[in-house]
């Protein structure tokens, strides 16, 4: 870690029932146009058992939130800054020497990634890849590692795994393939999965098994899962809680059920609106205008301004905190929930409640 | 109307300087400036140093290789009278830039200058043979394919098959007995086989991708076709693979003439001049092998970098 | 795998006997023909020179030469169609059978499928002895160089990628260009000046064994030599082979570096990198298992084709070091015009060169589990 993030004061370690603690998480990145804000200021907790989900575009910042808690950057061009914690299990794992982060990586908190093929090495088997993770961190024998190994494939749903386990991962469809990568995962019986778009790159048909699966296991064994994709689909159904990330930033926090059902920020609400269904035939499709900003041009203050439907001056002159809303325990990025926008938040909540049965008329450009 | 000329633009930043534009209360028009295949590949040659080193020390070599002897102070092949006490040759000074060889005392810097004609004139040259046949040959076999194409791949890997330096040799000590011409020639039919796999990789990629459109067209057309659109995406791999060739060349022909099997020895080369030096090193000589070397050492060198540079910036997906 | 390997070789045997007709082509078609080692010498008449041809049997139409050559033709059949052409009875071998196969058979003895490479036009020994004696040393040299050429290629490019930017890795760039631009005989002649000069001394500067200590090596002297001072005469040797095989070995380490380096890139910047960093592997055991082993693949298949270069680089050094093997053999019988000796070394190089690529070709078959044979 940089040195300076060691010089700053570390915060209190957690209560003992949260597992996952990230504390105003910025992972910076430095490239040859500049300095890249991939995560801003990030912040959640997760407890032991259950599940949260990271939902956001492509850019959001959310792949590089899972990246940066498993430690995997590449520092140079990378780099955490101070002020940024996270704490698993009680311990701080930014300020971890690197031998210590690799005896918990595979082991307490297991990632699985998006494409399978190229995930998976294209020269060992997949019981040789398996066995190799169980070896490392249970301190078995070879052959006991290819016992687990094999244990685990049967685990995930894979038919006749020691015939499986001696194959390649070319010689594997894409499901299985994911199976595979699941099964690794889970070999060591980590306390927390993190699975980073899990089935982007699958058939739909497949997605729904993946997911099945991935719900079962935890079930079964008991660990926290931490689901990054940008499917408001797959996060209604596998997670308890969501965080919602635009440009860096987390702009809404809650259940799954207050996030999907009564979004409070603009930015989710545009997301849901953007679904259509069949209340909306007839009418125009509702989308969010404009772009995602360039990270070397961010908006002065809000980030979602220039496309907010409901902004004013305010936005653009004072940065907004995450605030409470109505609902309890769950926080929206939006000056609507502070002094300055209490006149407003009536209008945008109907104005929100109006697109969602009839769709949004964009009207005239900005 | 100020004219202000910006690098590429990219949407985002369009947009912003609309809005400012807009803000400003000024009239603006954007014009984009669109630069064709070359102008491009310009630009991102320039733009690697290394290449422009290279091309710098080229010219430098071919400056000197025409002008050198023409200017030099000394008389190509006028032997001067050694001085017999100073058998072994006098090492660099003012007089003699590189030194003096041994034996006969001429002037190294002359030598190395004289064999930079000899030397980059058989590369570039037998570079241009071994080109020509084969792009003859590869567009040939790509074109027709089938049998021909197959007849032309079998007698490609055989000449792929035959050690390079050992048929150099043989064919230099047979057929070119020193003559620089032939020498040109055989090198040049020893190295088109690389030349001629790619253009024929290239016609049958394109061959593939719109024979099947072209083959509802009108039968003449998909010919033109084919021209028009192999011969601009064949251009950039040929020239990349010409300058490994040159390199090559020169170094083989180093090679060739320091076994005393390339040009006549009255000519000096690079090479030559090397096998001469090498009786006298036990005297403490070291001045005459070094700097013909260097030489060489330079030429390949910058013609690798000019390579990387060519490669780099010919290549449609990198940027400008 | 069998069945592929065996596959390979049949795909390669038209390609050798291409290789057989070219070689023979350059020899025969060279200006003067064989009798050209005369040229210079006002004392060999007309006359002389045909009882030259016709004592090496070298006055017969060209097909027909070759074909005897080849071993496919008996040379006491002297029947010819079309004049040129030999008859389909040269095609039988003595006891009848076709002349090509195996002497036990056809009783044939003549030509290179039957092992005859004919004799020495120089100095009346048989060229397949004395091919065989050059071949010790260059094995011995092209050994050496090859495993230190491997070895050290690897160590620099892996180590490179790993630290990449780094100051190594700079230096490694530059020795790359700079040695791969290097012509081999130069950096030979550099080392000969530096260590076995007026300055140092230190190191031999040339031949394969010290003349005053030993007998010239593959001499029966010298075994005899050898087997009563092993230590001594392999020291003896080892010293005489490091200027030799270092200069061998720069040009190919300069190149292979760059490649390796390339590859180890590639594959660290795979997505199975980052699953292995992720699993709590150790940076060594991501390196060197994962990476690596994936980095390796189209390197086999490099060394493979670069092989035959070490044999052919091999001349050259051969000749600066007077080291008494094929290359120098090479030279020697191109300068006298020695025509079976020529053919011979020619044919056993090309025969390398098309092993080369298919054992580099199973090779890659054979680590790479992807693909299907």
């Amino acid at each position: 870690m940089t040195a300076t993030a060691e010089r700053h004061a570390l915060g209190a370690p957690p209560p003992d029932d949260i597992l996952l603690d990230v504390r105003n998480l910025r992972t910076v990145f430095h490239v040859m146009d500049g300095d890249v804000p991939a995560v801003d200021g990030v912040s959640f907790q997760l407890r032991p058992g259950r599940s949260i989900g990271i939902v956001g575009e492509s850019g959001s910042g959310k792949s590089v939130t899972a990246l940066t808690i498993m430690r995997l950057l590449d520092i140079p061009p990378a780099e955490v800054m101070p002020g940024s914690e996270i704490w698993f299990d009680g311990t701080e794992l930014l300020r971890m020497p690197m031998d210590a982060m690799r005896k918990i990586r595979g082991n307490d908190i297991a990632m699985i990634f998006q494409e399978p093929l190229t995930s998976l090495n294209p020269v060992f088997t997949i019981g040789g890849q398996i066995a190799e993770q169980v070896e490392l961190h249970l301190k078995v024998k070879k052959k006991e590692a290819w016992e687990r190994a094999i244990e685990s494939l049967k685990l995930v749903g894979i038919p006749s795994p020691e015939r499986r386990a001696k194959q390649y991962p070319h010689e594997m469809s894409g499901g299985m393939r994911q199976r595979v990568m699941i099964a690794m995962a889970l070999s060591c019986e980590p306390k927390l999965l993190i699975a980073d778009e899990p089935t982007t790159a699958l058939d739909v048909t497949i997605q729904a098994q993946i997911l099945e699966l991935l719900k079962t296991i935890q079930d079964r064994t008991d660990s926290a899962l931490l689901l990054i994709t940008h499917d408001l689909g797959v996060i209604a159904e596998m997670v308890e809680d969501v965080v919602v990330m635009y440009s860096g930033q987390v702009v809404e926090t809650g259940t799954v059920d207050q996030v999907l059902l009564e979004p409070r920020a603009p930015y989710t609400m545009g997301l849901i609106e953007s679904i259509p269904t069949v209340d909306k035939r007839g009418g125009r499709l509702s989308v969010i205008k404009g772009t995602v900003p360039s990270p070397f041009n961010l908006p002065p203050a809000c980030r979602f301004e220039p496309r907010c439907p409901y902004a004013w001056d305010h936005c653009r002159k004072v940065v907004p905190d995450l605030f409470q809303t109505d609902h309890p325990n769950q926080l929206a990025r939006c000056h609507l929930y502070t002094a300055a926008g209490v006149g407003r938040r009536e209008q945008a909540l109907e104005a929100h409640a109006q697109a969602m049965t009839v769709g949004r008329d964009l009207g005239g450009q900005r | 109307m100020t004219e202000v000329h910006l690098p590429p633009v990219t949407e985002p930043a369009l947009e912003e300087i609309e809005r400012r534009a807009d803000e400003a209360g000024v009239d603006y028009e954007v014009q984009l400036e669109s630069l064709n295949q070359w102008q491009l590949a310009w630009r991102k040659f320039r733009k690697h140093r290394l290449a422009l080193v290279g091309l710098g020390i080229l010219i430098v070599l071919i400056v000197a290789a025409i002008l050198g002897p023409i200017l030099s102070p000394f008389v190509f092949n006028q032997i001067p009278k050694p001085d017999k006490a100073v058998y072994a040759g006098r090492p660099p000074s003012l007089a003699h830039l590189f030194g003096e060889t041994g034996g006969l005392q001429r002037d190294v810097l002359q030598l190395v200058v004289n064999g930079a004609r000899t030397s980059l004139v058989i590369g570039f040259t037998s570079m241009g043979i071994g080109v020509l046949i084969g792009t003859i040959v590869g567009s040939v076999a790509g074109y027709l394919g089938g049998f021909v194409d197959n007849v032309l791949m079998r007698i490609v890997d055989v000449m792929l098959s035959l050690p390079l330096l050992f048929v150099i040799l043989v064919a230099s000590k047979f057929f070119g007995n020193g003559n620089v011409l032939l020498i040109i020639v055989i090198f040049g039919l020893l190295s088109w086989m690389g030349i001629a796999r790619l253009v024929r990789s290239l016609f049958l990629s394109i061959r593939e991708r719109e024979f099947v459109e072209a083959a509802k067209a009108v039968g003449v057309r998909d010919r033109r076709i084919i021209f028009r659109h192999i011969l601009p995406n064949a251009v950039s791999p040929i020239v990349v693979s010409a300058s490994l060739i040159v390199a090559g060349n020169i170094i083989t022909e180093a090679f060739v003439s320091f076994l005393g099997f390339g040009v006549n020895p009255i000519y000096p080369t690079w090479g030559n001049v090397l096998s001469n030096a090498l009786t006298f090193i036990p005297v403490g000589n070291w001045w005459w092998p070094f700097f013909p070397g260097l030489a060489i050492i330079m030429t390949v060198l910058a013609v690798n970098f000019i390579g990387d540079g060519l490669r780099d910036a010919l290549d449609p997906r990198s940027r400008a | 795998m069998t069945k592929y390997v065996i596959r390979r070789v049949i795909q390669a045997i038209p390609v050798l006997f291409g290789i057989t007709i070219v070689v023979y082509g350059i020899l025969l078609a060279a200006p003067g023909g064989p009798t050209a080692k005369f040229n210079n010498n006002p004392r060999v008449t007309l006359a002389d020179r045909e009882a030259f041809k016709k004592a090496w049997g070298l006055d017969q139409p060209i097909p027909v030469q070759y074909c005897r050559w080849l071993g496919a033709c008996n040379p006491e059949v002297g029947d010819k169609v079309l004049g040129i052409f030999p008859s389909p009875l040269a095609l039988l071998g003595p006891n009848g059978w076709p002349n090509i196969l195996p002497q036990g058979i056809s009783g044939a003895s003549n030509g290179i499928l039957h092992g005859d490479f004919g004799v020495s036009v120089d100095s009346g020994e048989p060229v397949g002895p004395r091919i065989a004696r050059a071949a010790l040393p260059t094995l011995i040299l092209a050994s050496f160089a090859l495993v230190i050429w491997i070895g050290i290629a690897i160590l620099i490019g892996v180590y490179a990628a790993v630290k990449r930017y780094s100051l190594f890795d700079q230096l490694a760039t530059i020795f790359a260009y700079v040695g791969f631009a290097m012509p081999t005989f130069w950096l030979g002649i550099m080392l000969i000046y530096i260590f076995s000069g007026p300055g140092l001394h230190i190191l031999p500067a040339g031949g394969m064994t010290t003349t005053r200590v030993s007998p010239p090596f593959g001499a029966p002297e010298y075994w005899v030599y050898f087997g009563k001072k092993p230590i001594a005469a392999l020291l003896d040797v080892g010293v005489h082979l490091i200027l030799p095989v270092f200069t061998l070995v720069v040009v190919n380490i300069a190149g292979d570096s760059r490649f390796i380096r390339a590859s180890m890139l590639e594959a660290l910047s795979q997505d199975y990198v980052r699953t292995a960093k992720a699993k709590g592997l150790s940076g060594r055991a991501v390196t060197f298992k994962h990476a690596l082993r994936n980095a390796l693949l189209p390197v086999v298949t490099n060394i493979g084709l670069e092989i035959p270069f070490l044999f052919t680089g091999a001349i050259v050094t051969e000749t600066i070091f007077s080291w008494p093997g094929i290359g120098k053999l090479t030279i020697d019988s191109t300068n006298s015009f020695d025509y079976p000796t020529l053919m011979g070394l020619l044919l056993i190089t090309s025969v390398l060169v098309v092993f080369a690529n298919l054992i580099a070709d199973v090779a890659y078959a054979f680590v790479d589990p992807r693909i299907k044979y």
